[in-house]
């Protein structure tokens, strides 16, 4: 498999504050990461090193390139949708369609319009007259029209209603994934993409708690629903976190042979959101 | 090049200002000048006896001054209309970006740093002066082509007294000459306002201002004397373009008749004087000095 992205020992310093804290992995190519973490974990700012967007310590190489000192080649085959508001307020769908043309060597202005035709946005309204969840239409449809190679999204659907975020998910793997492509995701909503992912990164105060593929989470966690006696010999065998649900006690195990918990209560692979949940709770427990 | 054309087109579309303030500056001058007109036809005798005038006594040279001073006094509004929009587009242009943080999405593009505020410069250093010529050229034309209706009606001879008289070449060279170099004499400020504007958190017109005002006070306070005031201040003052204007010279008391020669307004200006003018490259590079810094503001500098 070939690496889209690998950091190693990567940090990036605030003053004292460390927000992204000597951290290594990869990102192979035609997975879909999600970047999972509270807010101030460092995701942001792990997203803007990756994006040549800041500078940092460390090996960092995104598509065989330094993403700060060559940004541009880099811009060439990166998307990113920062944040829903980035669009800028003055322009005309239609100048936007023409001025991104002009200047990305890998726009198609066909797949942009057959994407926009789908969709209510006129071409001679300007952006500050479309409702927030037009203007993530219009930024995806943008990026999908780019023959990109990573797309980076940064809270993609934030402030969006529920229509909008499920059609924004639905249209980025109908019309922009195809396998080759690869994504990189942040968002707080994780039950939204928890389908979609093929591999999962938790991130906490600069450091990375878990960073597994979505397939081996059966194998490497597993949740119990249990109470009285069978909690207590449950809670022998090391849960990495408990929690109450309804007067039961649900215990999250990691790396625990499911034949040790059998007769303690029901099982089951943890969503993505408990997991997290463990995961950051136990690690400050 | 592409990519730089259509860098400055994008910022016609976002700064309308550069077009639509001197169209609008040269609507209001037409429609003062056809006030003028309505007004001045209450008064037929004398117009008829001007025109009479006009036709038979005064020279080719002194009609030809006469709508000179004419021309040149519009062409200095345009000019005063630039320096007002330089200063506000340079100011917002990095500014406003960072304002609506579409700085983020314009990043997100194959499009270095150095590109984009490139673009910027060239918009004030070359698009903005060109719709500035092109606007006073209209707006004479314009004014010309009235006028002549106007005089006809009257029953003077406009082709005679107006196009035969007026050197238009003349006005507009020395005015494409003298806007551009008054921009390219005033790059410091460009620059220093294109910095102000990639790096003020906020206000960048007080910010840009502040210290043109702090530091001349303060140096006077500390070292009792006023160099960079002179400088900054005096700037405007001392382009060194313009060749002296020698009124005796110029205007022939004795005989009544303007020195034909010294009517072109080209004849005023000095090119080379002004090219090779240590003055103004220590300006350019001033300028460069706080574009790069502007440029490295924009890379360097962390939105969140």
């Amino acid at each position: 498999m070939t690496s889209l992205v690998s950091a190693q020992g990567v940090s990036k310093r605030y003053g004292d504050i460390r927000a992204v804290d000597n951290v290594s992995f990869e990102i192979e190519k035609g997975k879909i990461m999600g970047l999972i973490g509270p807010n101030g974990a460092g995701k942001t700012t792990l997203l803007k090193a990756l994006l040549g967007l800041t500078d940092c310590e460390g090996q960092l190489s995104v598509l065989g390139l330094d993403p700060f000192r060559q940004r541009k080649e880099l811009m060439q085959n990166i998307c990113f949708i920062a944040d829903v508001a980035v669009l800028p307020r003055w322009i005309r769908v239609s100048q936007l369609l023409d001025f991104i043309e002009q200047t990305h060597p890998n726009f198609s202005l066909d797949r942009a319009e057959e994407l926009l035709v789908r969709t209510k946005i006129r071409r001679t309204s300007k952006v500050r007259e479309l409702s927030k969840g037009m203007v993530t239409q219009l930024h995806l449809s943008i990026i999908t029209a780019i023959d990109a190679k990573l797309l980076v999204l940064d809270e993609p659907t934030l402030g969006l209603d529920i229509i909008f975020r499920k059609e924004f998910y639905g249209n980025l793997l109908n019309d922009y994934f195809d396998g080759e492509r690869t994504i990189l995701i942040t968002t707080h909503q994780v039950e939204e993409i928890e389908n979609l992912l093929t591999d999962i990164m938790f991130i906490n105060d600069g450091q990375i708690l878990l960073n597994a593929s979505m397939e081996a989470l059966p194998d490497s966690y597993v949740e119990l629903v249990t109470s009285g006696d069978n909690a207590d010999s449950a809670r022998s065998l090391g849960p990495i976190y408990e929690r109450d649900l309804f007067g039961k006690k649900v215990m999250t195990f990691e790396k625990i042979e499911r034949d040790k918990l059998a007769g303690f209560g029901e099982m089951h692979t943890p969503s993505i959101a408990d997991l997290f949940v463990a995961k950051i709770k136990g690690a400050a427990a | 090049m592409t990519q730089q054309l259509a860098l400055v087109r994008r910022e016609l579309w976002e700064h309308r200002s550069i077009y639509v303030a001197p169209v609008t500056v040269a609507i209001v001058m037409t429609f003062i000048s056809l006030a003028g007109m309505v007004t001045a036809s209450a008064f037929d005798h004398e117009i008829r006896m001007a025109i009479l005038g006009a036709s038979n006594i005064v020279g080719d040279a002194e009609r030809q001054a006469a709508l000179t001073v004419f021309f040149l006094g519009t062409s200095w509004i345009f000019l005063f209309t630039l320096a007002i929009l330089s200063v506000f587009y340079s100011l917002d242009s990095l500014y406003a970006e960072r304002k609506d943080k579409s700085i983020l999405f314009w990043r997100s593009l194959p499009i270095t740093d150095a590109e984009a505020v490139l673009s910027k410069l060239l918009t004030v250093i070359i698009v903005i002066p060109l719709v500035t010529v092109a606007a006073i050229i209209v707006t004479h034309l314009v004014n010309l082509a009235v006028s002549s209706v106007w005089i006809a009606i009257k029953g003077g001879d406009a082709g005679h007294l107006v196009w035969g008289s007026v050197a238009l070449l003349d006005n507009w060279t020395a005015a494409t000459i003298v806007t551009f170099s008054s921009v390219l004499w005033m790059s410091p400020f460009i620059g220093w306002f294109l910095f102000v504007s990639a790096f003020a958190k906020r206000m960048p017109l007080l910010m840009a201002f502040m210290p043109l005002i702090l530091v001349p006070l303060i140096e006077l306070i500390v070292f009792r004397s006023s160099y960079f005031a002179e400088a900054v201040f005096g700037r405007g003052g001392m382009m060194p373009l313009f060749r002296g204007m020698d009124m005796e010279a110029f205007f022939d008391e004795d005989r009544m008749q303007v020195n034909e020669e010294l009517i072109e307004l080209v004849a005023h200006l000095d090119i080379v004087q002004f090219l090779t003018s240590p003055s103004l490259w220590a300006g350019l590079i001033v300028c460069g000095l706080f574009t790069t810094a502007a440029i490295y503001v924009r890379r360097y500098r962390d939105e969140s």
